[in-house]
């Protein structure tokens, strides 16, 4: 386009502007005349006054990254370096915190949170990949509130909607053991209570295998089952000496800390497993209890599946069988302990005792707290239109008398 | 409330049989037409307790009255019920007709009906939801003195710094209600849309009593819940594999799966022991459609270990 003013050189007043080599100048178009030439560097005053694009609308404003997106990338990578995530971990979490921090549901909120969210999107990444990594752990390294971190975990999921996956319990089983102290050699543990990685591991996940048969594991917390099976798989790998330490100690020895529910989940996998030892042809004779039976877990575990099915009442076999003499019990099995036994058995010694089994529920169900509720409304409640007279009684009953207002004021509640 | 969806593909798990969509192809278009989730034809109402006349006629009784965008509150315009004509003819085959109580309009227009799914009559639970609470508002239109109230009224707490609100209670029906400086009201806690209604209808007395020009608009249900229990346990770990675009179940958080349905919109909790809690209802029918939904579903994962 042409520009105002006339050549000095020609005089003639076609000016046009023309770029020559990205440097702008100002040329007469008849005599070639070059009046005047942009500059290739320009002061910031200068700037402000070209009509070249500003900075704001250029692409290196979008570039570059605020401070808080640029922390919080540094404290997601700080926690996969901590927890010594595999390096596309990190990469995954920094994307799925960078595309969060754009959404108008995390942008706006405190601080706090957006620490938060740095360690939910690491989490949302283990899990993903099938790393287990409790939330318990990534709220601990943050000092979050678990409150506070649920619900932006929470939202996280609803606002990018991710799919996450749950926790897996063998590979928890796996990562927790091997925190133990006691599978490490070089802890200076007394040499009765040291124990082997794999025969711990590979016993603990039969115990929380058994654990998630028997509903113990639903609905609960998956820690304290670990640690109370992995208690046991313990102690029943060399009874002798560790039948008498105590939960909490072994938590002690270990080098992990006893979550409160753990002695819970160790009473109900104990429970169980008497009630499947009480199957056990070689076991009857013997009375166990809580302490001795763990001396046998080896035994039960190896046959789990009959003994569950012995021991107690299936849903589907129902309720309405009778309970045969115990004779037919003790004679109509053979001795030996290979052998699954459930075609082995006399038929009459099938229906024996399935009116005397517990039923296989959760915890919840066999020992309810609550009493039930009262079931439909009354009739009277049920003529209702929500359109009756209201008497005046009946409201004045909730005002205050002219006394009593005195009173109140005098005693001036609300000052 | 973001569909479920929007997931990517490789993450989106096959639907199981008892896919959410094909029960209830019948009430799905029945819901479609009535945004306001009114009047479904009634297929089945024998093991309703409070479904009785008297609810019918209120609903009848409502047109002149002040607007109400309630359940019932579509109940006076034609079309809605020419409309509704047409998809009786939808309902339940193997339902009973409900009878003719009110002459000269057409068939159960109660929106206390349920909906049992057009699938089949023997895979209906059984099982009724009660419901254990209901929230709703309404617009006493005019200012409050809020320390005058809570001066004069026996039964009203009022702390300015915790809350900015007074809060009232009665003893029948047993609720609690926030009575905010506007004029505007929630009035929680009672078991039914008609004890919701009567127990605001109660506090607008007690405020006009108190000599404020109260009136009582736009009364509006704004959440309903139930409770209700299958009774058979339940594999919530399973349950969140298969249904994993509507679940979320994380132990450590919550002993509960929380199931987001999207047709009706409601929200379950689904415990171990076969409890279901059901919330987000507009209105009585979505709380029933949800659980018959639910049912097949759970009736799946109901097997021994």
């Amino acid at each position: 386009m042409a520009a105002r003013g006339r050549c000095p050189e020609c005089g003639s007043g076609s000016l046009v502007e023309d770029a020559h080599y990205a440097q702008q100048q100002l040329v007469c178009a008849a005599c070639g005349c070059v009046l005047s030439e942009g500059l290739l560097t320009t002061t910031y005053t200068d700037e402000e006054h070209l009509r070249e694009v500003a900075y704001s609308q250029s692409t290196g404003q979008k570039e570059q990254l605020s401070r808080c997106l640029q922390r919080g990338i540094r404290r997601v990578q700080d926690l996969c370096k901590v927890l010594k995530l595999p390096a596309a971990f990190e990469e995954t979490a920094v994307s799925y915190f960078q595309r969060a921090l754009e959404l108008p549901a995390f942008h706006l909120v405190s601080l706090e949170k957006k620490e938060l969210l740095g360690g939910c999107c690491v989490l949302v990444t283990c899990r993903q990949r099938r790393w287990p990594l409790t939330m318990g752990t990534v709220c601990s390294l943050l000092y979050a509130k678990q409150e506070l971190f649920a619900s932006v975990f929470l939202s996280l999921q609803r606002e990018l909607g991710l799919s996450v996956p749950a926790l897996s319990l063998a590979d928890l089983v796996t990562t927790h053991l091997s925190s133990f102290r006691l599978v490490q050699p070089n802890a200076n543990i007394p040499a009765p209570f040291l124990e082997d990685k794999e025969q711990l591991v590979a016993r603990t996940m039969a115990i929380v295998e058994l654990a998630s048969d028997t509903w113990l594991v639903t609905g609960r917390h998956p820690v304290p089952v670990v640690t109370a099976a992995a208690f046991l798989a313990w102690q029943s790998l060399r009874p002798g000496p560790r039948l008498s330490c105590p939960l909490a100690r072994f938590c002690h020895l270990a080098g992990v800390e006893l979550p409160p529910p753990a002695q819970l989940r160790l009473k109900e996998l104990l429970e169980i497993l008497l009630a499947m030892a009480s199957q056990l042809s070689w076991l009857r004779g013997f009375c166990l209890d809580k302490k001795t039976v763990v001396k046998h877990i080896g035994d039960l575990l190896q046959h789990r599946l009959f003994l569950l099915k012995r021991a107690f009442s299936q849903q589907d076999t129902g309720l309405g069988m009778s309970s045969v003499s115990q004779e037919c019990q003790g004679s109509g099995l053979p001795s030996s302990p290979a052998v699954p036994q459930q075609q082995g058995c006399p038929s009459a010694g099938q229906q024996q005792q399935r009116g005397t089994l517990k039923p296989l529920l959760p915890p919840c169900l066999l020992h309810p707290r609550k009493r039930l509720r009262a079931a439909a409304p009354s009739a009277a409640s049920a003529a209702l239109t929500g359109d009756e007279p209201i008497s005046d009684s009946e409201i004045e009953q909730y005002l205050r008398s002219p006394e009593e207002i005195r009173a109140f004021r005098r005693a001036k509640a609300w000052s | 409330f973001k569909d479920d969806f929007s997931t990517s593909p490789h993450l989106f798990t096959p639907m199981s049989p008892y896919d959410l969509e094909l029960p209830i192809q019948a009430s799905s278009q029945l819901s479609q037409s009535k945004e306001l989730h009114t009047d479904f034809s009634s297929v089945d109402l024998s093991f309703l307790p409070d479904v009785t006349q008297d609810n019918k006629e209120q609903n009848l009784s409502e047109d002149g009255q002040e607007t109400q965008k309630e359940l019932d509150g579509s109940l006076s315009s034609k079309e809605e019920s020419g409309v509704f004509m047409n998809e009786s003819s939808l309902s339940h085959p193997g339902a009973a007709q409900p009878p003719p109580e009110t002459p000269g309009v057409c068939p159960p227009l109660t929106p206390m009906t349920p909906i049992t799914p057009a699938t089949s009559a023997s895979e209906s639970s059984g099982i009724v939801p009660q419901l254990q609470n209901i929230v709703s508002t309404v617009n006493l239109a005019c200012k409050l003195d809020l320390k005058n109230i809570a001066l004069h009224a026996r039964n009203a707490e009022y702390n300015p710094k915790r809350f900015a609100a007074v809060i009232m209670r009665i003893r029948e029906p047993r609720t609690t209600a926030l009575i905010f400086s506007s004029g505007k009201m929630v009035c929680t806690g009672a078991k039914s849309e008609e004890q919701s209604r009567l127990a605001a209808r109660k506090y607008a007395r007690v405020v006009q009593k108190l000599g404020f020009p109260a009136k009582f608009l736009e009364f509006k249900i704004q959440n309903m819940v139930g409770s209700c229990d299958v009774r058979f346990p339940i594999r919530l770990e399973s349950l969140v594999l298969t249904h994993q675009q509507f679940s979320s179940y994380e132990p450590e958080l919550f002993p509960g799966l929380v199931y987001r349905m999207v047709k009706p919109r409601i929200v379950l909790l689904i415990f171990v022991s076969g409890k279901v809690v059901l919330t987000g209802a507009k209105d009585r029918s979505e709380i029933y459609e949800a659980f018959e939904n639910i049912y097949p579903i759970l009736r799946g994962f109901k097997k021994p270990s």
